[in-house]
């Protein structure tokens, strides 16, 4: 459909509403990057173009620059040296009131940053073989039991993270697997897993099913084993959809907030983005534009990568429908 | 169903092979999603102990009784269905509008399209600052927006006010999921065939006629999954919500808060969970036999 150019009207409410769309869509997001070159003092200037911008919040966060807060810890370190000479207990109190306090105040941007990528990537990644070995078993395998399978996957899509909250970190807990920053890490790695695996089969599931067998079989013929047919045919043919269910459940695992502050809230070093972001924004005030830098430094990277495959995205996504 | 005892050697060895290749899955599955779901159901009946050697303690329906009887959770009941209402309908109304107009062809419409996913794409957490910040009551510039136009006080604090707080994350959720909506929809009005439109141009239709006698019937079934999915989610949704106001006390931030802030009491989040499932359950048998008709 083509708009009328006989119709001034139409062509002016058309484009009125485009402008709409892209207000809506834009808005917070144009903020986000302006008060993010900005200095903390300059947060709630008006307008959106920063008056004195400046880098200094990015290289804060990426350790190119001290921020003022490690530079009080300096202070913090002098008074660890006079302390030396103070009686045993009353050094260990106040030890442990520094730790909390340098806790609460440190930001460390990267370390977080770290994290969330490392879990993200490793669960999508996990996600993505035993989905790719599970998707074709029940899209081109027959046997009995099959339909019992396809149809549970379809079911714990059903099933919310919020359900399994209480009974996943009662088994969790009762395991051992919460007593240390990186055996947190660790449940956290398996409900990632866990949480994408059914879309993930489902995804490429529906996927598979329009490669035709006839490849497959004349594969086969030329001496190819089963495995061999899913590496050199099934997986190359399947590329976008592989790469839109990589980057679901990397996303998934990039904005996981329920578990991850249940299992790693009292281990700071394990702390994935929103985790550490959402500890600091409630621990101090008037940080606005370091959170804007941080925030746009978490958003560019997912943004970047749905980007340069947007094209992939949009046939795999409405091919297979998706979870979140 | 054919027995496995029955089978020829040939699809024996396939039907191994099927198994084999499956069982990752299917164990992870059972492991961590289907014995939970049924754990959960037995912990709902039992006063939770997470001191090693304390033994959980058997109490009946009492976590149900003391649920049933908290005007508290009446309230996020009432609070999570307005919720899931407002940012279906809104959701849905939001990506058809923008599907519609995306359709037709004008000049910039590549950059367009990738700038509206932007939000479904972004982290939830750097959105939910953005919107923080915009919100703030005195110096947030769409605050001050508001209040100029006359809408709004100034120095209300939005995202804060336990009365209106759920209405600003649905609106935080509408803008956040609406590109997904407007994605499977365009993809459906992109595979409508031209030849019908044609037709009733040559019948003298107007715009309208077109749009409500030929697009909304094609796009009927597209929408009605829709509304399950995102209604599905929704009634779950955590993060979203949680992350932007703890004020929006929707069923999901009031288990949270009983169950993992101060005195944890698990029996009674795990009662909470069964209904949230249990009520899930329902709306999805009623809506696939009546609105999608399967």
């Amino acid at each position: 459909m083509v708009v009328r150019k006989r119709s001034f009207i139409k062509t002016f409410l058309f484009w009125f509403f485009i402008a709409l769309v892209i207000i809506f869509v834009a808005y917070p997001f144009a903020y986000m990057v302006s008060v993010s070159f900005r200095y903390d003092s300059d947060a709630f200037d008006p307008g959106l173009i920063p008056e004195n911008p400046t880098l200094s919040q990015y290289a804060q966060l990426l350790g190119l620059e001290e921020s003022i807060r490690q530079e009080m810890s300096n202070e913090e370190e002098q008074l660890i040296k006079l302390l030396e000479s103070f009686p045993e207990e009353q050094r260990a109190q106040i030890l442990q009131n520094i730790q909390s306090q340098r806790r609460r105040e440190s930001f460390p941007f990267l370390r977080w940053f770290g994290n969330s990528l490392l879990l993200a990537g490793l669960s999508a990644l996990t996600s993505l073989i035993i989905g790719i070995f599970g998707a074709y078993s029940f899209s081109r395998v027959w046997y009995p039991g099959r339909n019992l399978i396809q149809r549970g996957v379809l079911l714990v899509y059903l099933v919310g993270g919020v359900i399994l909250s209480v009974p996943l970190y009662d088994l969790f807990v009762r395991m051992g697997l919460t007593n240390s920053g990186g055996t947190s890490m660790f449940s956290l790695y398996i409900i990632y897993v866990i949480q994408t695996l059914p879309v993930s089969m489902y995804m490429l599931g529906n996927y598979f099913r329009t490669i035709p067998e006839s490849i497959e079989e004349a594969a086969l013929i030329d001496g190819s084993t089963r495995i061999g047919t899913i590496m050199r045919i099934i997986i190359p043919l399947s590329m976008p959809a592989i790469i839109t269910v990589f980057i679901y459940s990397f996303m998934i695992g990039w904005n996981e907030y329920l578990f991850a502050s249940i299992f790693i809230r009292p281990y700071p070093v394990s702390y994935t983005l929103p985790v550490g972001l959402r500890e600091i924004f409630f621990s101090e005030h008037a940080v606005w534009a370091k959170m804007m830098a941080a925030s746009v430094l978490t958003a560019v990277p997912v943004i970047v990568l749905f980007m340069t495959v947007e094209k992939y995205l949009t046939a795999g996504l409405t091919a297979g429908g998706v979870k979140e | 169903m054919q027995r496995f005892r029955e089978l020829s050697p040939l699809r024996k060895k396939e039907a191994v092979f099927g198994w084999r290749l499956v069982s990752p899955a299917v164990i992870l599955i059972g492991i961590f999603i289907l014995y939970p779901v049924l754990y959960n159901i037995y912990l709902s009946f039992f006063q939770v102990s997470l001191t090693p050697g304390v033994p959980n303690k058997f109490v009946g329906f009492q976590n149900y009784r003391e649920l049933l009887t908290d005007p508290t959770f009446w309230n996020s009941f009432g609070i999570t269905m307005l919720f899931v209402l407002i940012t279906v309908v809104g959701s849905i109304l939001v990506g058809l509008g923008v599907a519609l107009l995306m359709n037709k062809e004008f000049p910039g419409r590549g950059i367009v399209r990738a700038l509206i996913l932007f939000p479904y794409v972004a982290p939830v957490i750097s959105t939910v600052f953005a919107w923080q910040y915009v919100l703030m009551p005195l110096n947030g510039p769409l605050t001050i927006l508001l209040s100029n136009l006359g809408i709004m006080d100034v120095t209300q604090d939005l995202v804060n006010n336990p009365n209106n707080a759920f209405l600003v994350v649905s609106f935080y959720s509408i803008w956040k999921n609406f590109p997904f909506i407007y994605l499977m929809i365009l993809s459906r009005l992109q595979s409508i065939s031209q030849d019908y439109y044609e037709a009733a141009d040559i019948d003298g239709a107007n715009g309208w006629q077109k749009f409500h006698h030929i697009t909304l019937p094609e796009l009927y079934y597209v929408i009605g999954s829709l509304v399950l999915l995102r209604g599905i989610w929704n009634f779950y949704k955590f993060e979203e919500v949680y992350l932007l106001s703890k004020e929006a006390r929707t069923l999901p931030i009031y288990l949270y808060e009983k169950a993992f802030t101060g005195l944890p009491e698990l029996g009674v989040a795990a009662a909470i969970a069964t209904v949230l499932f249990i009520v899930m359950m329902v709306l999805i048998s009623i809506y696939v036999r009546k609105v999608l008709k399967w």
